[in-house]
């Protein structure tokens, strides 16, 4: 039943569509195909990120607002294994994942006894303490001036510094990483990620561990962001702390709750969706000279989404999300029991 | 004593206490392999705090559990299930945003284990023991009726058929000890008496001890070979539902009510 | 740890007190509604923000006078709220906590950029509602420390503040009655209290609050969208690690932030937040319900 690798053909479609983009753009007169595949290759890297925060929120119902601060972590180790240490881009890729996907772990520890307020502000202070942990020890990380002229990615000896070449890395990245979060979320992991969410006492009961699921889920989605941060810094090839600020963390909840929470395609739906907003924001005549219009874009299609399609985009297409329903009773607050 | 052999679950001098207010106080009971023991009491007298304790949400201020002769009053709530023992809720704690069928995979996490990549990485092994799950859910879902709902996400589903699900996503981890949380609760005469039934036929066919706590006395009555009586945390009472119905302090407990 | 002795930390703990009252006075708004609602807002400081830029309107534009700008402010935030309430968290509440809680991220976005769009982004000197000398202690012969008039006034209002509403909520029927919906909306309900109208009302009077926040933070931090980032982040902070419902929890949490923040600034400012959160990440792992706040157990 669920057991092929493309359980639609509709996807399989999907997938070979966008691996012939590259020819495709530029076949269209007037396109400028090297920057329309760099923000293609943007909006993947932080569908990446999105993916990895969608089984967090979405599916094991704990809460982030830092996760630009694991895309610094991905991005910050895997700028410095390759330039300050010569470490070979197809090494340093995984090892920053791994990297942070320790600090998530470490993360998800105080997290094992908040939730709800408590979490937010966690998650929000983490996000914040690591452009200034960056500052902090610039002789490693080039303080506030960031790290220029990263070393391209290359692999296996073939640098890849046309865009189209980045883009082929980037897509095959994600298209192993969203088979992964699929069949996470269809598996006995990701069912106790969801029983988590619905009901802790019932997971408990059924003999969920919530402290090694909800750890699980923490380092998982910064392993996520963590691959994302390097690919990131090999692709713009320069970083510095202003990359990472709360706002990339807000725009990052903004994508898969728009794209549709608990949904795996909503994720990188909703980063492809955010991306190009403003970008096309940005052309329109009038608009044009609003500046920081996306911020007001972003707020008000946060708040669109929620209160009319709290299903996000996803929720229009399939059935296969999983809405996150309301509390069983209306929310008395919980007192002493008897 | 009507069964000879050693307590499946005993409680010792089990005691509860939220700041001041003493919920259970020096409880001993003990339920014996393939009993079905009751456990009544007006409202407020500590039943669910009983099965709280059991499950361990609760951590007891004194006294022991004891499951099939091991302690178990310090270990953490998730093993409870591996021990053996299952339970279902009074207001019912399904996950509600799954299917039937998913909620019952769920109610195997205990028993069938796996682990992120092999999961991720679908490998054969993970697959194997879904398979597996699959089927066995499914074998519990025809025995309690509910193969129609098996795709159903179980929010929209009615009360009485969510608490059919509860009771199967219990029986799905094969435990030896099931503790029912009031399951006739919301049910017309009809479905009692199907329920009645079907609790007993589980009972045979599982072989599965149960713990009831239950308001409706005819379900208790007709059930239970053994009843203990709550008042304020306190055993009044004990013995079969012939002897309790006739005990005096258990009367003066339910003045009013018809025992 | 040479350096611990060798601060001046009379000062630092004054400068502390000034800071983080500035962040209990924030805090009250997030308590408030909380405490009512049920919500952790994120639009707190934006809200606050908001209203200063009308006081700034009112008072620059139209060169009314300080006290009459300062309560037709009042009545503009008290109005915004309630309309916040009404259009927006009324339907994001029918789903989980995460949806209110993404609202009102999406209100601080979209205030952040209205002002923006309506005042630009230029930083701009907000009227001192005091003028005069700072205060000055004398410790030593050699030494004082200085409070300035500003500060003093801030503190003053924060702990004012904080006594009318412990007041309100532990006396007036309103107050009750919200703590009544806080605790449990259906049981509020059948009891015949208008639900709906004390959650408004919530929503109100803690942008009303907002609104004195703005009014008293804009001098020392000037006007302009972002001036309440870091104080509403250091806010919610001081908030939560009080307890989160408890309003003396939120001065002494906010006061506390705010002497780590002035010590911190001292000696590591560029760790200045890192410092804050590690500490709050602490105090949380002992204390999961903050320094004043209760643990709630879920019935089952």
């Amino acid at each position: 039943m669920r057991q092929s690798l493309f359980p639609h053909p509709k996807s399989l479609l999907l997938v070979l569509a966008a691996a012939l983009l590259p020819p495709l753009l530029g076949v269209i007169p007037g396109i400028p195909v090297g920057y329309v595949l760099y923000l293609v290759c943007l909006a993947l890297i932080y569908a990446i990120v999105a993916l990895g925060l969608n089984l967090l929120i979405g599916y094991a119902g704990q809460f982030s607002l830092g996760h630009a601060g694991f895309l610094a972590i991905g991005a910050y180790a895997s700028a410095v294994l390759t330039q300050r240490f010569g470490w070979p881009f197809l090494l340093a890729l995984p090892m920053a994942g791994l990297l942070t996907a320790a600090v998530g772990f470490l993360l998800g520890l105080p997290a094992l006894r908040l939730s709800g307020p408590y979490l937010a502000l966690v998650t929000l202070g983490f996000g914040l303490s690591i452009p200034q942990l960056v500052l902090w020890r610039g002789e490693l990380t080039g303080g506030a001036g960031g790290l220029r002229d990263l070393p391209p990615a290359s692999v296996l000896g073939l640098e890849l510094r046309s865009e189209s070449a980045y883009y082929y890395l980037v897509f095959l990245v994600i298209v192993a990483l969203t088979l992964f979060a699929r069949n996470v979320v269809q598996s006995h992991t990701g069912r106790a990620f969801i029983a988590i969410r619905d009901s802790e006492i019932a997971a408990q009961a059924m003999g969920v561990n919530l402290t090694r699921y909800k750890t699980t889920a923490f380092a998982l989605s910064a392993f996520y962001a963590g691959v994302a941060g390097s690919l990131y810094a090999h692709l713009i090839r320069f970083i510095s702390p202003e990359s990472f600020t709360v706002i990339l963390s807000v725009e990052f909840l903004t994508m898969i709750v728009v794209g549709g929470l608990g949904s795996v395609s909503g994720s990188i739906v909703g980063a492809l969706f955010l991306t190009a907003l403003p970008e096309v924001f940005a052309r329109l005549p009038v608009l044009k000279d609003f500046k920081n219009l996306f911020i007001v874009v972003f707020g008000a299609v946060l708040i669109l989404t929620i209160l009319f399609f709290p299903r996000g985009l996803a929720g229009a297409w399939s059935t296969r999300t999983r809405p996150i329903p309301p509390p069983a009773e209306p929310a008395a607050r919980p007192q002493e029991a008897v | 004593m009507s069964a000879p052999s050693a307590p499946l679950l005993e409680l010792r001098g089990l005691t509860m206490r939220f700041g001041g207010l003493v919920a259970v106080l020096d409880l001993d009971l003990a339920v014996y392999p393939g009993e079905i023991v009751g456990l009544i009491g007006p409202n407020g007298a500590g039943k669910t705090t009983v099965f709280n304790c059991i499950s361990r949400f609760y951590t007891p201020v004194g006294g022991e559990i004891l499951f099939d002769g091991q302690p178990m009053t310090r270990i953490p709530a998730y093993q409870v299930v591996r021990r053996g023992i299952a339970r279902t809720f009074q207001n019912v704690e399904l996950c509600r945003s799954m299917t039937t069928l998913d909620n019952l995979l769920v109610g195997q996490h205990a028993t069938k284990p796996g682990g992120l990549l092999g999961d991720g990485l679908r490998l054969p092994g993970a697959r194997r023991r879904e398979a597996k799950a699959v089927a066995w859910a499914e074998e519990i879902l025809a025995l309690l009726d509910l193969t129609p709902y098996r795709d159903r996400v179980v929010a929209g589903l009615p009360f009485g058929v969510q608490k059919r699900v509860e009771l199967a996503r219990a029986l799905v981890s094969r435990p030896r000890l099931l503790l029912l949380d009031e399951p006739a609760a919301g049910a017309d005469t009809h479905e009692t008496a199907e329920l009645t039934g079907l609790i007993r036929r589980l009972r045979e066919q599982f072989d599965v001890s149960i713990l009831l706590v239950e308001h409706d006395m005819a379900v208790v009555m007709g059930l239970c070979q053994r009843i203990a009586v709550l008042d304020f945390g306190r055993k009044i009472a004990e013995g079969t539902p012939a002897e309790v119905r006739s005990h005096p302090a258990v009367i003066e407990a339910y003045l009013g009510e018809k025992v | 740890m040479a350096w611990l002795t060798t601060l001046p930390w009379g000062q630092l703990i004054i400068n502390g007190i000034a800071l983080g009252s500035l962040y209990a006075l924030t805090a009250f708004g997030i308590v408030l509604i909380y405490k009512t609602t049920d919500v952790l807002t994120f639009g707190q400081g934006e809200l606050a923000m908001f209203s200063a830029f009308i006081a700034f309107t009112l008072l620059d534009r139209l060169k009314l006078p300080f006290p009459v700008a300062f309560v037709l402010t009042l009545v503009f935030a008290l109005g915004l709220g309630a309309v916040v309430e009404r259009v927006l968290m009324r339907r994001a509440q029918q789903g989980s906590i995460l949806n209110s809680i993404i609202v009102t991220i999406g209100l601080a976005l979209v205030l952040v950029g209205m002002a923006g769009f309506i005042w630009g982004y230029e930083v701009r000197p907000f009227p001192d509602p005091v003028t005069g000398p700072p205060f000055l202690f004398r410790v030593s012969p050699t030494q004082n420390l200085v409070l300035t008039q500003l500060s003093a006034v801030i503190l003053a209002v924060t702990l004012v503040l904080m006594l009318l509403l412990f007041a309100f909520f532990r006396f007036s029927l309103v107050g009750i009655a919200m703590r009544a919906v806080a605790q449990n909306r259906v049981a509020a309900r059948l009891m015949g209290i208008p639900v709906d109208r004390i959650n408004a009302l919530g929503w109100g009077v803690g942008a009303a609050l907002g609104a004195v926040t703005g009014m008293l933070i804009a001098p020392t931090n000037s006007l302009f969208p972002n001036m309440m980032g870091d104080v509403a982040i250091k806010a919610y902070a001081g908030a939560v690690l009080g307890g989160i419902t408890s309003l003396p929890g939120a001065v002494v949490g906010g006061l506390l932030l705010g002497i780590i923040d002035s010590v911190a600034g001292f000696q590591a400012p560029e760790l200045r937040t890192t410092i804050a959160f590690t500490l709050l990440v602490i105090v949380l792992v002992i204390r999961p319900a903050g320094l004043l706040g209760r643990r709630e157990i879920k019935k089952v």
